[in-house]
Formats: C-alpha cells, sequence, structure tokens
C-alpha cells in the first residue's frame, strides 16, 4: 500500500515542483532561525550563531537537490531534460537527422515486412481458419507422381487413423451454372466431404453448412456460394438461400454463402458435396487431396507414421492399386508454397537483417562522427566530476527518440510493403492471410529497440575511452579523432562492405538462376513477333467437339484475313506450357504389365510448325485433311524419336496412347520436328513429345491460337480483339499477349520446388542494392569526416611538397583497405550462405564464378564512388587557409 | 559478458535506477532513526529531529543538518510520518513532523529486522575473530 502511496506523492510532486521548492524554503529558514537561536542562547554573538548555523545546515542547494530526488522521479526528470536536450541537438543537425529517420525507416520497415510476409507464408495459414497450425494436406503419391488421392484409401485413413481429430477431402470440378432467366456461367466448384467447413471452424454466412445427410446417394443436390461469386453472379442477394440454381443443366438448392475472405482450398466458386459415381468400390487415384486436423498432443510425425502404416496395409490387401503408392501428409506451407519455403523465407529475413546491421552501422559511424565535436565538451563535464551514464544515457536517448520515429514510418512502410507484396504476388492458387496482426507490431518495437541499442553502442564506447584528462590535454578545439576512433569506423565499413557482398552474391546467382529459367532456349524463332490467346468457349454453347472445331474453323478464317498477320494456327498447349501426360505404347513393343512410359501429347493444327519457326525437318507437316475421318497420324519430335528410335527412321512406324487402361487407335508416324521446350519447369530438357493433329481430337480442352505477325504486334492485336468479338461475343479472350512475354515467370507452371522462384529472384536484388546503397553512404560518411578532421594535417602536408595526387591517393588508400578486407571476407561468407540457396538455383552453381567476380567489381566501384568525392575535396585543401586558421 | 560494454550498459541501468547520492547506503537507517525519535520525542521540527539524531549519534550519520529534509520527505510521502505547520517552544513558525500509525508498525518492523542483522553480524564478526586466532 505505501508503495503505491508513494508512487502517487512522487508523481503529484512533478506537478507541484515551486509549491513544494517553496515550502523547502521556509522550512529550512526556520531551521536556521532555531539553531541560531540556540546558539545565541549558548552565548555566540547573532553574527557568529547565524555563520554557524550556516555551516551546520550545509549547502541549501544540494539539499533542496536531495530533497527534489527523494520526493519526485528524478529519472524521469532527466529523461524528460535529456529529450529536450536531444530535440534541441536533432533540430539543429537536420541532415543527419533525416539520414537516420530515412534509413532506419527503410531498414525496419524492409525488415517488418519480410517477417510479416514470412511469417504469413510459413505459419498462418487460411484466414478464418480456426488454429491452421493443427491442419495437415493429404495426398499420394503414385509411383507416376503425386497428384491425387484414391477415396477409398481415404475413408480407410478416417477409419482408421488415430492422430486426427478428424479428416476432409476436397476435390475440382469444373461445372457451368444459371439461375433463374439469367445466363449460363462456367463456374469452379469444389467437391468436399461435408465436414469440410466444420473442421476448419468456419460457419457459413447465410444459410447452413453441409450437413452428411447431404452426401448420401440420393440425397437432393446442394451448393453452398464463396462470398465473392455470391456477389458477383447473385449481387450478393440474401433470398437466394433455397434457390434453385442448375449445376451442369442438373437442379440444386443453394444451401448457404460462405464468410467474405473464406477461399478453401484455392479461389474457386462453389463448393458441394462429394457424391459417390457408379464406380464406387473402383480404386483409382482422383484429383483430390485431404486436409486432417491433428488430435491434440498428437505430432506431424505421427500421423505420417500412422498413414504410411495404413497404406502398407492397402498394398497387401490390393496390389494392383496400391502397390507404391505411399501418403504424403504436409504442413501448409509445405502443401502451398513448396518444400524450401523456410529456408527461401528464411534467408529473405537473414538478408533484410543484413541490411539493418548494415544502417546501423551506419548510423554508429555518423553518431561517432557527430558527437566528436562534443567530445571536448564530454570530457571536460567528465573532469568536473559528471557521471559517464547521464552522458551515455544522452545518447541512447537520443538513438530512441532516431528509432522511435524511423519505427512508426517503418510501420507505414510495413503496410505499403505487404499490401504491394499480396498484390503483386496474389495467385489463387495460394490463400494466404496477409492481415499485420499486434504480433508484427510488437517484432517491430523488439526490432526498433534492438536497432537503437546497436547503433549507440559504438558512440558508448568512444565516451568509456576518454580520459579524465583529454579535453584539457588537447589544445584546440577539433581535437582528431585517434587511433581508436580510425580503428572503430574501419571495422564497421568492413563489415558493412563482408554484408553487402554476401547479398550481392546471393541476389546475382538467383538472378542467374531466374534469367536461365526465362530465357532459356525454347526452340521458337522470334517468338516476339507471335500473337497467343486463349479463347474460352462456354460449355453450354459449344457442348459438342463438332461445334468447337465449327467454331475454330470461323476464327481461322476471319484472323486470317487481317492484314498483317502472315500465318495462323491453334493448339492444345502454348510452348513452355505442360502437355497432357499420357501413357503410350509403340507398335512391336507391348508394354509391360505395370505399365508403360508416359509423355506429352499435344494437338497442334495445320502451320503450327511453321507459326513457331521451326519446319518439319523429315516427313510432313500436318494439314487441314488431318480430321477425325482421315487417317490417325503423329509428329514427333527429334527427342522423342532419339529416345524410342535411336537407329530407326521413325517415319511410318506407329504408336498408340492408353486411355483409362484401354489403347486407342494407332496413330502413324508422319514427321519429325526439331524439339520445343515444353513442360519442363526449370526449361532445362527438351522431353518427348508426340504431336497430334487439332482436327483428329476427340476432346477439346482449351483452344490457344497462334499468330505469326508481318508487323510490331501491337499494331493487330486491336483487330484480332475486335474480330473475336464480332464472331461471337460469348467466347471470351484470356491471357492475350506474346509469345515472347508467355514465357516470362508464371509461378503457376513451375513445380513444387521452383514455385517461390520468381518472388525471391525479384525480391533479393532490393535487398542487395539497398545494402550496396546503405554501405557506400556509410563509406562516403566516415571518409568524408576523416578529410574534414584532418584538414589542417593536409594542409602541412601540402605545404611541405605533397602533390594533390598524393593526398588523393592517401585518401582513398585510407577508405578502401577497410573495403578490401570486408570483401575478403563477404566472399568467403558468401561460399558458406551461398549453399542454403542450392535449391532454387536452375543451371548456375552457388559459386558461380561470374557473380562470385563481378560482385566485388561492384562494390569497389561503389566503394570508389563513396571516396572520390571527400578525395576531391581534399586534393581542394588550400594549405594557406588552414594554416593560418589558428 | 564482461566486455566494456556489457558493464557500461549495466552501469548505465544503475544510474538510471537509483538517484546519486551519497546518503544511499544509510538512506534505510536514517529513516529508521527519523521514525524512532518521532515516537520516542513526540511531534517535533526538522531542526529538532536532527539536533537528537546528532547528540545521540555523534556526528556519525548527519554530515550536514539540511540532508535530514530528504528524508523527512520521504516517510512523509510513505505515510509514517505527517506534517503541519505550528509554533516552538520561542514562538517561531516551525513545520512538526509526527509519527502516524503506519509508521510505528513500519518502525517495528525495521528495528526487528536490524536487530535480527546485528546478531547476525556479531556472531559472524565473532567467529571470524575465533577463526582468525586459531
Amino acid at each position: 500500500m505505501s508503495a503505491l502511496k508513494e508512487v502517487c506523492a512522487r508523481l503529484i510532486s512533478l506537478f507541484r515542483r515551486e509549491d513544494l521548492d517553496r515550502e523547502f524554503d521556509e522550512e529550512a529558514q526556520s531551521h536556521l532561525d532555531l539553531a541560531m537561536e540556540d546558539y545565541v542562547r549558548g552565548g555566540t554573538p547573532a553574527a557568529e550563531a547565524r555563520r554557524l548555523a550556516r555551516i551546520k545546515f550545509g549547502a541549501v542547494e544540494a539539499s533542496k537537490d536531495a530533497h527534489r530526488d527523494s520526493r519526485g522521479l528524478p529519472w524521469l526528470e532527466g529523461l524528460v531534460y535529456d529529450l529536450r536536450f536531444v530535440f534541441r541537438g536533432l533540430r539543429r543537425d537536420w541532415a543527419f537527422t533525416l539520414t537516420a529517420i530515412v534509413t532506419l525507416a527503410l531498414a525496419l520497415g524492409l525488415n517488418v515486412t519480410v517477417f510479416a510476409v514470412m511469417n504469413t507464408m510459413l505459419f498462418r495459414g487460411y484466414p478464418l481458419v480456426q488454429r491452421n497450425d493443427r491442419l495437415v494436406y493429404i495426398q499420394e503419391q503414385y509411383p507416376s507422381g503425386t497428384c491425387c488421392i484414391t477415396y477409398l484409401d481415404f475413408e480407410d485413413w478416417r477409419a482408421e487413423a488415430h492422430s486426427f481429430e478428424g479428416m476432409a477431402f476436397v476435390g475440382e470440378k469444373n461445372i457451368s451454372l444459371s439461375y433463374g432467366e439469367g445466363r449460363s456461367v462456367d463456374a469452379s466448384a469444389f467437391t468436399v466431404s461435408t465436414n469440410v467447413f466444420g473442421l476448419l471452424g468456419v460457419k457459413p454466412t447465410l444459410g447452413r453448412d453441409f450437413v452428411p445427410a447431404d452426401e448420401a446417394s440420393g440425397a437432393a443436390p446442394v451448393v453452398i456460394l464463396n462470398h465473392r461469386f455470391w456477389e458477383n453472379y447473385f449481387g450478393g442477394r440474401g433470398n437466394v438461400i433455397g434457390a434453385s440454381v442448375l449445376v451442369n443443366k442438373a437442379p440444386a438448392i443453394v444451401i448457404g454463402v460462405m464468410p467474405e475472405g473464406f477461399d478453401f482450398p484455392t479461389q474457386f466458386d462453389v463448393w458441394m458435396p462429394y457424391m459417390r459415381g457408379p464406380d464406387v468400390n473402383r480404386r483409382a487415384p482422383e484429383m483430390f487431396q485431404a486436409v486432417g486436423r491433428l488430435r491434440d498432443g498428437a505430432s506431424l510425425q505421427e500421423a505420417r507414421v500412422e498413414l504410411e502404416t495404413i497404406n502398407h496395409r492397402l498394398e497387401t490387401a490390393y496390389p494392383v492399386s496400391n502397390r507404391g503408392v505411399v501418403p504424403k501428409v504436409d504442413t501448409y506451407s509445405q502443401a502451398n508454397v513448396g518444400p524450401d519455403a523456410p529456408v527461401i523465407y528464411g534467408s529473405l529475413w537473414m538478408a533484410a537483417w543484413f541490411v539493418l546491421l548494415i544502417a546501423c552501422a551506419n548510423l554508429a559511424n555518423l553518431t561517432v562522427a557527430r558527437t566528436v565535436g562534443r567530445w571536448n565538451d564530454f570530457s571536460l563535464k567528465i573532469a568536473l566530476g559528471a557521471g559517464r551514464g547521464r552522458m551515455m544515457r544522452q545518447i541512447f536517448v537520443e538513438s530512441l527518440a532516431l528509432t522511435s520515429v524511423a519505427g512508426v514510418l517503418g510501420w507505414w512502410i510495413t503496410k505499403w510493403g505487404v499490401r504491394t507484396w499480396a498484390v503483386e504476388t496474389a495467385s489463387i492458387y495460394q490463400i494466404l492471410d496477409y492481415s499485420l496482426d499486434f504480433g508484427a507490431l510488437a517484432y517491430l518495437v523488439a526490432v526498433s529497440l534492438a536497432a537503437a541499442i546497436l547503433f549507440s553502442l559504438a558512440p558508448m564506447g568512444r565516451l568509456l575511452q576518454i580520459g579524465v584528462n583529454d579535453a584539457l590535454k588537447s589544445d584546440a578545439p577539433g581535437v582528431t579523432q585517434g587511433v581508436r576512433g580510425k580503428h572503430l569506423a574501419a571495422v564497421l565499413v568492413a563489415g558493412q562492405m563482408a554484408l553487402a557482398i554476401v547479398l550481392l552474391s546471393g541476389a546475382g546467382v538467383l538472378v542467374r538462376s531466374l534469367m536461365n529459367v526465362v530465357s532459356a532456349n525454347t526452340g521458337v524463332g522470334d517468338p516476339e513477333h507471335v500473337l497467343v490467346g486463349l479463347l474460352s468457349l462456354p460449355s453450354e454453347k459449344f457442348p459438342s467437339t463438332a461445334a468447337t472445331l465449327g467454331y475454330v474453323d470461323r476464327f481461322e478464317a476471319q484472323v486470317r484475313a487481317i492484314p498483317g498477320i502472315a500465318d495462323e494456327s491453334v493448339a492444345s498447349t502454348l510452348p513452355v506450357n505442360f502437355g497432357n501426360q499420357r501413357v503410350f505404347e509403340i507398335e512391336g513393343r507391348p508394354n509391360p504389365p505395370e505399365g508403360g512410359e508416359a509423355v506429352q501429347f499435344l494437338r497442334v493444327g495445320p502451320d503450327y510448325f511453321r507459326v513457331v519457326e521451326s519446319p518439319a525437318i523429315s516427313g510432313r507437316d500436318f494439314n487441314d485433311g488431318d480430321r477425325t475421318a482421315t487417317l490417325p497420324v503423329a509428329i514427333v519430335n527429334q527427342s522423342f524419336a532419339a529416345s524410342y528410335w535411336p537407329r530407326e527412321q521413325p517415319l511410318g512406324k506407329r504408336l498408340r496412347y492408353i486411355d483409362r487402361k484401354k489403347p486407342a487407335e494407332w496413330l502413324t508416324v508422319v514427321g519429325v520436328v526439331p524439339n520445343i521446350m515444353q513442360g519442363d519447369a526449370t526449361r532445362r530438357q527438351f522431353k518427348p513429345l508426340v504431336y497430334l493433329p487439332f482436327r483428329q481430337a476427340p476432346t477439346v480442352l482449351g483452344v490457344n491460337f497462334l499468330l505469326r505477325t508481318g508487323v510490331p504486334p501491337g499494331q493487330v492485336a486491336q483487330a484480332v480483339r475486335a474480330e473475336i468479338q464480332k464472331l461471337d461475343p460469348d467466347v471470351i479472350l484470356k491471357k492475350f499477349t506474346t509469345l515472347k512475354d508467355s514465357f516470362g515467370f508464371d509461378p503457376d507452371r513451375m513445380d513444387r520446388a521452383h514455385s517461390e522462384m520468381g518472388k525471391y529472384a525479384a525480391v533479393a536484388p532490393i535487398f542487395a542494392v539497398m545494402a550496396l546503397l546503405l554501405a557506400a553512404v556509410g563509406l562516403y560518411a566516415v571518409i568524408a569526416h576523416s578529410v574534414s578532421q584532418r584538414t589542417k594535417e593536409i594542409g602541412v602536408r601540402m605545404a611541405i611538397g605533397a602533390a594533390a595526387e598524393d593526398i588523393r591517393r592517401m585518401v582513398l588508400r585510407d577508405g578502401m583497405w577497410p573495403v578490401a578486407i570486408g570483401m575478403v571476407l563477404g566472399l568467403t561468407a558468401s561460399l558458406a550462405v551461398n549453399r542454403i540457396l542450392q535449391s532454387q538455383l536452375v543451371g548456375v552453381s552457388p559459386y558461380d564464378p561470374a557473380t562470385m567476380a563481378g560482385a566485388p567489381v561492384v562494390l569497389i566501384l561503389a566503394a570508389l564512388l563513396a571516396c572520390q568525392i571527400p578525395a576531391r575535396r581534399a586534393m581542394r585543401v588550400d594549405p594557406v587557409v588552414t594554416l593560418r586558421h589558428d | 559478458m564482461d566486455t566494456p560494454h556489457s558493464r557500461m550498459v549495466f552501469m548505465w541501468y544503475c544510474n538510471m535506477s537509483m538517484p546519486d547520492s551519497k546518503l544511499d547506503l544509510l538512506q534505510g537507517t536514517l529513516d529508521l532513526m527519523v521514525l524512532q525519535t518521532l515516537d520516542a520525542m513526540g511531534p517535533l521540527h526538522g531542526y529538532g529531529v536532527a539536533r537528537r539524531i546528532e547528540q545521540l549519534s555523534g556526528n556519525e550519520v548527519l554530515l550536514n543538518q539540511g540532508t535530514i529534509y530528504a528524508s523527512l520527505v520521504r516517510l512523509q510521502q510513505r505515510g509514517w510520518i505527517v506534517a503541519e505547520w505550528g509554533v516552538s517552544n520561542n514562538n517561531r513558525k516551525a513545520k512538526f513532523y509526527s509519527i502516524t500509525k503506519a509508521g510505528k508498525r513500519q518502525m517495528k518492523k525495521d528495528k526487528s529486522q536490524w536487530g535480527r542483522l546485528a546478531a547476525v553480524m556479531g556472531r559472524v564478526l565473532a567467529a571470524a575473530a575465533e577463526g582468525g586466532k586459531g
């Protein structure tokens, strides 16, 4: 109780300072009067009594100070005083203040942005979903690759696995949906087990959730809408609940709308219960994944082991369908961001810390340089008995004031940075929660505090080195920094340079890796002059292959008539993209019972190889005669020919693909074409390909067109657009660009291991450039300060015969040796650091000689530039002026 | 850890949390003496308290009489003593301090603590002296 009372009393006393001082004065006066009277009574003369009373009392001012300290909050009063002092100083030195705040704000903002992004990418999971960290995502790995799940396997897991609280599955389905008299839309749907929203802990915002009866066979079909789709297509009307819609022309009831911002597992329009089809007992992989919630106390590892055990049993029980099928249990980031996500985002975080460290080193050097003018003042104070603690506090308060302002700005930068990142990297396949929470704010505060401590350490250290009589010894203003100060600055510069080199070389190899992907040889000639686009044909209007092909015929006729278009073709898949993989068989070489090899089968129109400037080297191209009724033909690429007919003539050979375990018709090879990049995420390898005539196709998945233009493509793009609009307004043109641009980095086209590579390689150079700039500015500040301190010395040197060139060389030498040391350290460190980037490097070694040589060159150029400016100033020193100065 | 930096930071902390005063060590002692004096003598002005402590301790505790006021204001803020302006025997205006109930409780507590500490110190020092002899 008394402690609380005391704090209150102390606080109150701060506001009654003058009253209390006056009261103390009165009390002291009464004390002196009483004492004097005592002496007088003892026989001392009045004047002497007054003197004795005063001596006995001691210094009134000192007692008053003690009185103030013991009644008030001396540290708070001291702090207020320090703050006032610091602000006055910072306002006077506005150039320093501005530099410091901008540098720090950028470094802090960058750091917190990366932290928030990393947190989102690795740990956050889906928005609105409860306890994301307990969710795992399960697929099965088949001998042919990871993709799917066998529904009956899922049922077995759900029945037998104990490490899960629950398990649900989701699969994709493209549907067409229409409502009332409204037009039909193609929507994307997930077919889900009805427990999925309960498992995630998200309730519909309108209507009801699925119930188990909804997935029973024969149940009335129901759908739940995505909030976005509900707003766009149903205009956000509440009466949609209970409304009947047509899903693929079959009636279904809308029972609910999910909350805004909820997407699971990717950005889709509709959820509907998964209904088992007639082949209910067939164990075959379907395009599903499962999501499980781990039971309290169960670990990811236990869940993995448990599912593996179940799958082992299934392998013995169902050898035909389940041999070699293993479950893959992943966390959110492993499943949705990629297996190397922790390395990618962890290393970006590390890079952000490097930048922050460089910024702190800069500020440390600037602060030391700035306070050098105050050393005299400080050491005089110390000589007079002032506590060093008080002065250190001033330095720290200054750092704190700077970082506080920078922290606030940094928070704005973070908000902007995270929003920019979210927009730039948005993908319908990655649902991420980027909201900035209290954790990010707390992190910002902690990092700001750490930065304040970091960059006030150096000036504080210098303060400790000041001897009591330093100021008294050195005669004049402008004491030189001394050897120790120079050492400190050099160490900081070397450290900055080392960090900058590490970031430069890391960014260097990542950029080279990205360049290796996007500018890899695709086998396509002159892709700048090819316009490509995807024609989206609504399935209700074009229900059959014939209808689609009819449209394609009309389209081709119209487009070919546009002036400026030299050649035209269509294809199921554009170059570089992934074609449809099919198991195939060559005539005379029957496949083994466990299945044959798979290659990509692409469908292309006549003239395709002319458009991509890859003319058939032997045999013939497809022509308009290759239609459904004629002899089924195929063209293979050189890679296919080399793999399967290395010593034979491929022309005239026959092969066929196996569709759902049943072989299709024999296809006669009529041509062999040069390789075109297709279906290799990192574009290192030309895969074996089989081309089929577009018009012989039994199904058409999507119609991509390619237009070779004789004029710059921009000039005809509008005409093509208009033609498509005129031909059929319901056909939607998507991804309309040049073929060259379509070769750019597309995370959705990468394999899981490399899907984050584009972001990585795009962000890393930002860090490297910032590091380089900050390090150069830091070096400049150190050298400029050292030159200004040594003006007199330089003057003397010139007076006794040094040439301007000698002075320049001296300044450069002083500046460059810490750079050289930092460079050696940095290169050594990069050899270790770059190894962790290995997984993201395509066609480039982590120790890439070009990068390892280039990074130091860039750094040296920047450093030379930073030294050059102060060096020139040093050369212009006029010995007469400096010597006369004193 | 004992680098100049860590020591420096530590020093800085010490300075932050404590007023820089020569009386620090004796602060608790002086406070207890003031409480004891007021309890024994009844209401007394600052000069009276200072004289009394001087008489009892010689000049061991108070370097200057003025330092008594820091202690008095501190005790007042803790609610252990109260102050009131009044008139002294020889008609001088003075501020009179008297001990409160809380102050008496605190005094009792501090006294017994001091007693225990003194006893322990006595035993330890005696034992050390014997050990030195033997």
